[in-house]
Formats: C-alpha cells, sequence, structure tokens
C-alpha cells in the first residue's frame, strides 16, 4: 500500500478543505456532542475551578488566582480529549467503509491526513474558545478589557498543540482495529498525560520525582504555555514551551502520517 | 516487473496476477491472467474467498499486487495509480457513504474529491441522481435512507466523475427482488448507452450472472477455473440435470455409496451432494460496548458483522484480533456454528485460535448429532439422456432403503455450471468417503 502512495505527493488544497468542513459539519450537526462539550466544561469548571478556589498559588513569586489557574488548565486540557478523540473519527470511516472510497479516490494520503487533521484541529480550536469563553463568563479572569489579546494569542498556541494531538490520535485510530481498545487509550494515554500535565494543580507543590514525570510529558509544555498566553505566568521560559511544542508537534504528526500512509484496508 | 505492453482494444488487462496477503499467508490469487474489452460486462463468480474482491481491489488500486501486471484503462494499475483511479468507479461490497452526510454532500466530497470545478460538478451531481431516481432524496442524510437507496447512491457516486470502467462489488447483496431488477436494469443502461461503461461485476447469484454479463468468469481458490459466456457455460453441460430431494434421512451415511453406485450408471457425469438447511437469523442482537460514539449505530455494526460472517478469512482476522468475537462465535446457536465451520477447509482451519479450532473440529465431526435432524439431503446429478436413465437412478436409491421426497429434471442452468465448476474441483482433493459428504455440506452451503 505504501508504495502505491507514496507515488503521489501532491496536495489537493480544494480536497483538504472538503474534508476539513466535512469533520467541522459532524461536529456541529452531532448536537450530543456539542452540548456534552459544553457541559463537560461547565462541570469541570465548577468542580475543579471551584474546588480548588481555596488553594494559593504563586507562579515564579507571583500569586496567581487559583481559579484563573484551573480554568486556563482545563482549556489546555479541551485539546486533549478532542484532539485525541477527534483523531478517532478515522476508525469509525474504516468500521463502516467510508475509508474506501476515501482510498480509492485520485488525492493523494497526505491531502486525506491534512484535511482531516485541519478539520480536528479547527474542531478543537472552537471547543477551546468555548471553554475560555465560559471561564470569562463566571469571572474567572476577572473582567479586563486586555483579555481579548490574552485569548487571541492563545489561539495559535492552541492550534499547534492541537496538531500534535491530533498526530497521536491518528497513530492510534490507523492501527486500532477494535472498539474494546477505547477504553485502554482512555487508561494508558489520555488519563496520564491529562493528570501529570499540571493542568489541575501548580507544578511546584508536588513531590520532585513527580515533577521529573511531569517535564517527561509534552503536553505540560502546551499547558504551560496556554497560562503564559492567558495568565501571563509560566513555570518554563517562553523559549522551552515553544521547542518542545514545536518538535513534539512534529515528530507525532509524522508518525502519524507515517501509520496513515501505512495503513491498508480490507 | 515485467514489461508488458497494454492492448488499446482491451480496456482492462490482467497477466499473472498474484496476490498473497500478509497475515497468515494466504494466496488470495494464484496466478490469473484475463483481459476485458471495452463495454463488456465480465461477471466474477465464485464461492465466499474465492478471490473476486480482492482482484478487483488490486484493480482498483487499493491492494498492491504481490507478483503480476495489471492495467486498466491503458495505465499500469502499479505505476499510474492516479491516473487508474480517474478512470474507475468503484461500488464497494459494503456500504460506503458516509450516513452522518446529506445525500447531495456525499456526492459533492466525491466530485471535489476527483477535482471536478464546481460548476461541473452541479450539473453531474443533478444529472448521476437522475440515473439513480434519487433527485427527491438529495437533501436527506444518508443515515435515514432505506439500504437500496443508499446502493443507488453509491452506485451514482461512482458514476460522477464519468468512469471508464466501473466496478460493481456485490451490488445487490441484500436487496429486494424488485430493487434488484432496479439496479440491473440501471446497469445495463450505463453499459448500453451513450456511456458505453465497461463493467466489472462479482457476485454470488447466478440469475444477476446470467442477466447482466457478456462474459463470466468463474473463480475458486484464487483461480480461475473457466471463463466464457453464459450459452457457452451451459452448452459444455450436455444432457439433463436431476435433482433428486430426500425426506429428512438420519442414515447419511449411505450417501457416498449411492454416489459410487449411480455413477457407475452409463451417462452420469458429474454428481454434486446438498443439504437444505433452515435458514436462521446468525447475527445476535447486539448492544453497544461502551466508549463508542453515539453516531454508531448497532444496524451499522450489524451490517459490518454481515460482511465478517461472510468471508472466513475476514472471520479469522477478526478472532485473531478481537478476542471478543471470538467468544460470540462460542455461545452462538448450532446453526450458526456449523454454517461457520463448514465455511473453513483443512487448510484455513490451521490458522483458526485453538480454542475456536477445538469447537469447529468437534462441529465438523458432527459430535451435535441431534441437529442432523434439520438436514434435508439432496443429489444433483447431471447426465446424457436423463429419461432414460432415470428409473436406474430411482431404484439404485430404493434398494438403499432412502424416501425420496422430489425428484425434478430441467436443462442445465447457469447454477448448475458453477456447481459442477466448483463442486467438482473441491471433491477430486479428497479421498476419504465422509469427508467427501462433509466437504460436499461445505460446498452446499458455500454456495448459500
Amino acid at each position: 500500500m505504501s508504495e502505491l502512495s507514496n507515488t503521489q505527493t501532491k496536495i489537493n488544497y480544494n480536497a483538504v478543505w472538503a474534508l476539513a468542513k466535512r469533520e467541522l459539519l459532524g461536529f456541529w450537526r452531532n448536537k450530543s456532542r456539542v452540548i456534552s462539550s459544553i457541559a463537560q466544561g461547565i462541570l469541570f469548571l465548577f468542580v475543579f475551578a471551584g474546588g480548588f478556589s481555596s488553594l494559593s498559588i504563586t507562579i515564579d513569586g507571583v500569586p496567581v488566582d487559583s481559579r484563573a489557574f484551573t480554568a486556563s488548565g482545563i482549556a489546555a486540557i479541551v485539546i486533549l480529549f478532542t484532539g485525541i478523540f477527534g483523531g478517532m473519527s478515522i476508525f469509525r470511516d474504516k468500521m463502516f467503509g467510508f475509508m474506501k472510497e476515501l482510498l480509492v479516490a485520485p488525492v493523494s494520503r497526505r491531502t486525506l491526513m491534512f484535511g482531516r487533521t485541519l478539520g480536528i484541529s479547527l474542531q478543537t480550536l472552537v471547543q477551546v474558545l468555548i471553554m475560555i469563553g465560559l471561564s470569562i463568563t463566571f469571572g474567572y479572569y476577572g473582567y479586563d478589557i486586555n483579555l481579548i489579546w490574552r485569548v487571541m494569542l492563545v489561539l495559535p498556541v492552541a492550534l499547534l498543540a492541537s496538531m500534535g494531538i491530533v498526530g497521536v490520535g491518528l497513530t492510534i485510530s490507523t492501527r486500532l482495529n477494535d472498539m474494546q481498545s477505547f477504553g485502554l487509550i482512555q487508561t494508558f494515554i489520555v488519563m496520564p498525560m491529562f493528570w501529570l500535565s499540571g493542568a489541575l494543580f501548580a507544578f511546584n507543590s508536588v513531590p520532585l520525582p513527580m515533577q521529573v514525570i511531569m517535564m517527561c510529558n509534552p503536553f505540560t509544555y502546551s499547558v504551560d504555555l496556554f497560562r503564559l498566553m492567558l495568565l501571563g505566568v509560566s513555570y518554563f521560559p517562553f523559549w522551552l514551551d515553544l521547542i518542545v511544542m514545536v518538535v513534539f508537534g512534529a515528530i507525532l504528526i509524522l508518525i502519524g502520517a507515517r501509520s496513515f500512509n501505512k495503513m491498508e484496508v480490507s | 516487473m515485467t514489461e508488458i505492453k497494454s492492448n488499446s482494444e482491451n480496456i482492462v488487462e490482467v497477466k499473472d496476477l498474484v496476490k498473497i496477503y500478509k497475515d497468515g499467508n494466504v494466496k488470495a490469487i494464484d496466478k490469473i491472467s484475463f483481459t476485458v474489452k471495452k463495454g463488456e460486462i465480465l461477471a466474477l463468480l465464485g464461492p465466499n474467498g474465492a478471490g473476486k474482491t480482492t482482484t478487483l481491489s488490486v484493480l482498483a488500486t487499493l491492494l498492491n499486487a504481490t507478483k503480476g501486471a495489471t492495467f486498466v484503462n491503458g495505465y499500469n494499475v502499479a505505476k499510474d495509480p492516479d491516473k487508474v483511479r480517474k478512470s474507475i468507479g468503484f461500488v464497494f461490497q459494503e456500504p460506503s457513504v458516509d450516513g452522518e452526510m446529506k445525500g447531495w454532500e456525499n456526492l459533492e466530497l466525491h466530485a471535489v474529491l476527483y477535482g471536478m470545478p464546481k460548476k461541473e460538478r452541479q450539473v453531474k451531481i443533478q444529472e448521476v441522481l437522475k440515473i439513480v431516481d434519487l433527485e427527491d432524496r438529495a437533501n436527506i442524510y444518508v443515515k435515514n435512507y432505506s439500504g437500496g437507496m443508499k446502493r443507488r447512491l453509491e452506485i451514482a457516486r461512482g458514476l460522477i466523475h464519468e468512469p471508464k470502467v466501473l466496478f460493481l462489488d456485490e451490488p445487490t447483496l441484500g436487496l429486494d427482488p424488485q430493487t434488484r431488477r432496479k439496479i440491473w436494469e440501471k446497469i445495463k443502461e450505463l453499459n448500453k448507452g451513450d456511456l458505453n461503461m465497461t463493467i466489472l461485476i462479482t457476485t454470488h447469484y447466478m440469475d444477476e450472472a446470467d442477466e447482466l454479463a457478456d462474459r463470466i468468469c468463474i473463480m475458486d481458490h484464487g483461480k480461475i477455473i473457466v471463463m466464457d459466456t453464459s450459452e457457452n457455460l451451459k452448452k459444455q453441460l450436455s444432457g439433463d440435470v436431476i435433482d433428486i430431494q430426500f425426506e429428512n434421512v438420519d442414515n447419511q451415511f449411505k450417501f457416498p455409496m449411492i454416489i459410487k453406485q449411480v455413477k457407475k450408471i452409463s451417462g452420469v457425469k458429474n454428481i454434486s451432494f446438498g443439504t437444505a438447511g433452515n435458514e436462521q437469523e446468525i447475527i445476535p442482537k447486539i448492544q453497544l460496548p461502551p466508549g463508542m460514539p453515539a453516531t454508531v449505530s448497532p444496524e451499522m455494526i450489524q451490517a459490518r458483522m454481515r460482511e465478517i460472517l461472510s468471508d472466513p478469512r475476514k472471520l479469522l482476522m477478526a478472532w485473531k484480533k478481537m478476542p471478543m468475537t471470538a467468544n460470540m462465535f462460542l455461545s452462538a446457536p448450532l446453526i450458526a456454528k456449523k454454517k461457520i465451520a463448514y465455511m473453513f477447509d483443512d487448510k484455513l482451519l490451521e490458522e483458526v485460535p485453538e480454542n475456536i479450532k477445538q469447537e469447529l473440529i468437534k462441529i465438523k465431526k458432527g459430535e451435535y448429532p441431534e441437529e442432523e435432524v434439520d438436514i434435508e439431503p439432496s443429489l444433483s446429478i447431471s447426465c446424457e439422456n436423463g429419461g432414460k436413465q432415470l428409473p436406474l437412478i430411482i431404484q439404485k436409491i430404493n434398494e438403499n432403503n432412502l424416501i425420496i421426497k422430489s425428484v425434478d429434471m430441467h436443462q442445465p442452468t447457469l447454477e448448475d455450471v458453477f456447481l459442477h465448476y466448483v463442486g467438482s474441483v473441491i471433491r477430486e482433493e479428497s479421498s476419504n468417503q465422509t469427508k467427501d459428504v462433509k466437504k460436499m455440506i461445505q460446498m452446499r452451503q458455500l454456495r448459500k
């Protein structure tokens, strides 16, 4: 299969957009998904941001409002959940035959993959915005006109972060052949990346061994950069966050592309 | 790869094609060669796992050939997949339309993928919708379509980019007789009309092949057994076909002996043994496992299961990769298990996971005798001068104390041809008599 697809590498941008649109439309039309993502956001915000509100958190010696701290972490986490499970839409297509229709079309695999990645990333972006919008409505970030700029700055970060995560989703779903593994992925990939990213608790408040583990989680840096954009403070320097995100994003998306290229549908 | 020039009169050319699947080392296609002329309809006929779909998949660039050269519309499939893809339309065996999109959107996406400009798209989509009578349903979500409508939509989709060659993989599988007729009409129109499309079709249905195809290619075990027009194939089976049905009998062991005796009667050329077991729904009601997106409906999974259950190789993969399916098999009703058991010959059986293998072997050995009651044995005998030989044959059967339910004598049909070729090939492989009967039962089961 791979030999066949490697002979053509041109990207058909019309097709990319059509595929991305399909992904976005699918999200929009599936009202249960939209509602559940908003409801989940509200729940997270109330439980975590509300529940942790009495904690005092300082980053780099600067005291931070704990609700804003948690809310920004949760906004970053949305990328993780949506990105990985969005990548799973490939699995659905594989399962129900639509993937064959795509593979037999005269477009490169690269086009197919690019279209899907773009679609899921945009969809992730929408969800991140919903989450930030909710937090702002609840007053977690305070009311400040500067928030507009900060949110604008978050968008490119979110896009970059979601690319890498979609890469993970693509890799998993192209290799996955049965539904039962969903639970496995939830337990062994999504949850560790979630809990060990410092989204919910302060990085400097945990014992050193755990800090080391958290530093090995590439998603920690995405969360950190998110905070820098939204709150103006971070644990790691800006350049480190950015480098880790770019490098890991590139590696993950390349691995995703490779598995996608190798995919065979019988 | 050997350099073979493509002949312009043949729109599809297959030369010494071999396809071996990596997992399982199964030779799905075993060195086949054939050509299809422009404007011809060719039907690939054969039991499940014969290699029909694999052949189409290779031609459609979905699978790499292990060896051999294939040309479609003058382009080398291995070297010019893009051009080949643009020249073909493919209607897959199982549904491959996106239920979450409307009919029109499915077609639109297809047209974009095939690089059609917007204006042309609108016109063309309207045109193909008209061909398949779906104009008024274009703005409905495909998940709300009936099976026949989905099928028609898929055919429409295959036509948008005006392919030179159309591949139809079991186009009428599971459709009601009226819808089948309708689709046949469409297929004929495409072939005969201005489009003059070349069509390759795979099917289990004899009547479908007989009705549509200019030429029929019977395949089994990855090989082409015979390829000719329906007329010529039937001519080869000269004489008459006698079908004898028996009352339910416990003494099935007598059949190999009877077959032996009847074969000695002059004029008798070929005998095949079969059983008419009760058809039963073998797909259980299923509940969605947790964690599946809500967009996945049980119907879709059932359709997928139906497909997997019809192909031993796919079943094998499922067992290996999903332990859940293995448990489903073990707890399935016996009649279902039997059906599955007969799909596996000894060679395939070697690859089956151990616990299932034991069960399959048990069933094949006939260790569940109480179920045999369901079986109504029958013999299909092809013989010269049937009218003259019939009394002799009946006499032989009476000597063995078997009760005949009905006798039917007729001119050979395509079904008889199929049975003649596919049945006899298998029978020659085994010598053991009881095994013989089992194999023959298996053949009949496969044919369903």
